[in-house]
């Protein structure tokens, strides 16, 4: 009789310290979201450093069908939204004898964040 | 209407091919054909359930452990293995839902022996030997058998089998540090390695299972190879697990069981003597010198447990 209600499906997600970011790490079956916590630890982070973790019930989450994965395609004519579409200027700041200000160096200014 | 629902059974079994053919991932709400759904259950939750029943033999071996260490070690590694079969079922589980089919079922496959589990947890562990034996070579074997499907067309149980792996490599060592600690100790713990690995090897040639259908009547490997679920044959995994570990077996100053076992050098191969393979059949039906015993304790834990799920079933929040 139990067995209708004890087996429910949770996601769960977790992340490693307190600055990375949640990270999906696979499902488990649990009663409630007491036991989900309980599982979830004992399942997926047995070695692993945690600094929090969530646990969702499956039935809230929307995924997406085979159809609407096909609408997450790219076209490849986007340039100007990443670097890529500026790469040219590495060359014309050399030309002015400056280093080129690139991903890299911009995210160094903030120190090490770990 | 969705385009899916338009095109015929042929359209999307070509599409489906086609996809797994490009690398890409199949995923549990995707459209996949019967053949393969079939394929998956069976192996994953053949796969799930070997990991708690293998559980089992090895559990045996806590209070039995020569000191603290060992028991700690042996006690994480009882409880990696029945994380391994959470990860496994639940991937099971979402391959089954379109018939209507849950955990219960799986349980009670089990129990009517309707779901087999690998043929090296229904033998019986006489020595501390033996212990740290499945540790070296049957998780060892069961690394040669589990990274070859890493790249495993199924997303969810390639992801499941990319956990698992990482953990193996602390069950390998684990079993190594036994084994070596009897290799080198007194000549009654060599003694005790060696007869272990007597008591062992028959296992161990059958943990591949048989080379081609002809052996023991049926085999999925086909199947399975052609939906990309895994890479290599049976006999290529068993001829890889030979290459990795007899020089590793040798060099503790072992003997191997098999005395007519030799390297081919013209045919690029191990030649050795086939294991029984009726023995083979009857073990994995249930029929081993341990089956009975550990699905009876099997079958008595989930009794005796039903008041637990009971109970925390009723808060549901």
């Amino acid at each position: 009789m139990a067995e209708k209600t004890f087996y429910r499906e949770f996601e769960v997600f977790s992340k490693r310290t307190p600055s990375s970011a949640f990270q999906h790490q696979f499902s488990l079956l649990a009663p409630n979201k007491d036991m989900a916590f309980i599982m979830a630890q004992e399942n997926f982070m047995r070695r692993e450093p945690v600094a929090d973790i969530w646990i969702i019930d499956r039935e809230h989450i929307r995924s997406m069908n085979a159809d609407e994965k096909l609408t997450l395609g790219r076209l490849d004519n986007k340039q100007y939204r990443t670097t890529k579409g500026y790469g040219y200027l590495k060359k014309k700041w050399r030309h002015y004898e400056q280093q080129m200000l690139d991903e890299k160096e911009i995210l160094s200014w903030g120190g090490n964040s770990k | 209407m969705s385009n899916l629902a338009m095109k015929s059974e042929e359209e999307m079994l070509e599409q489906f091919i086609e996809r797994i053919e490009a690398g890409d991932k199949i995923e549990a709400d995707d459209w996949m054909p019967e053949e393969y759904r079939i394929a998956l259950i069976k192996l994953i939750s053949m796969h799930g359930i070997s990991e708690i029943m293998g559980a089992l033999p090895e559990k045996e071996w806590v209070p039995k452990a020569p000191t603290l260490h060992r028991k700690l070690a042996i006690m994480a590694k009882v409880q990696d293995e029945m994380g391994h079969g959470q990860l496994l079922l639940r991937v099971a589980e979402d391959l089954l839902k379109p018939y209507g089919k849950t955990r219960s079922d799986i349980m009670q496959d089990l129990f009517n022996g309707d779901l087999k589990f690998h043929n090296v947890f229904h033998m019986d562990t006489k020595s501390w030997g033996d212990a740290g034996l499945i540790g070296w070579l049957v998780d060892g074997a069961a690394i040669i058998t589990q990274t070859n499907m890493l790249g495993s067309s199924y997303g969810p149980y390639a992801r499941a089998l990319q956990r698992i792996c990482a953990e193996e490599v602390f069950h390998a060592q684990h079993g190594e540090a036994i084994i070596m600690a009897l290799a080198e100790g007194t000549e009654e713990q060599r003694t005790m390695v060696q007869e272990a690995i007597n008591h062992w090897w028959e296992s161990l040639l059958m943990f591949f299972g048989p080379a081609s259908k002809e052996t023991t009547g049926s085999s999925k490997q086909d199947i399975t190879i052609k939906y990309k679920i895994r890479k290599k044959t049976n006999e290529q995994l068993r001829q890889d697990f030979f290459t990795k570990y007899i020089p590793r077996i040798l060099s503790l100053g072992l003997k191997l069981p098999d005395p007519t076992m030799h390297y081919d050098e013209e045919k690029q191969m191990w030649i050795y003597q086939q294991p029984d393979w009726s023995e083979f059949k009857k073990i994995i039906k249930n029929q081993g010198p341990r089956s009975q015993a550990r699905l009876n304790l099997r079958r008595t834990s989930y009794e005796n447990n039903a008041w637990v799920r009971d109970a925390l079933a009723a808060t549901t929040n």
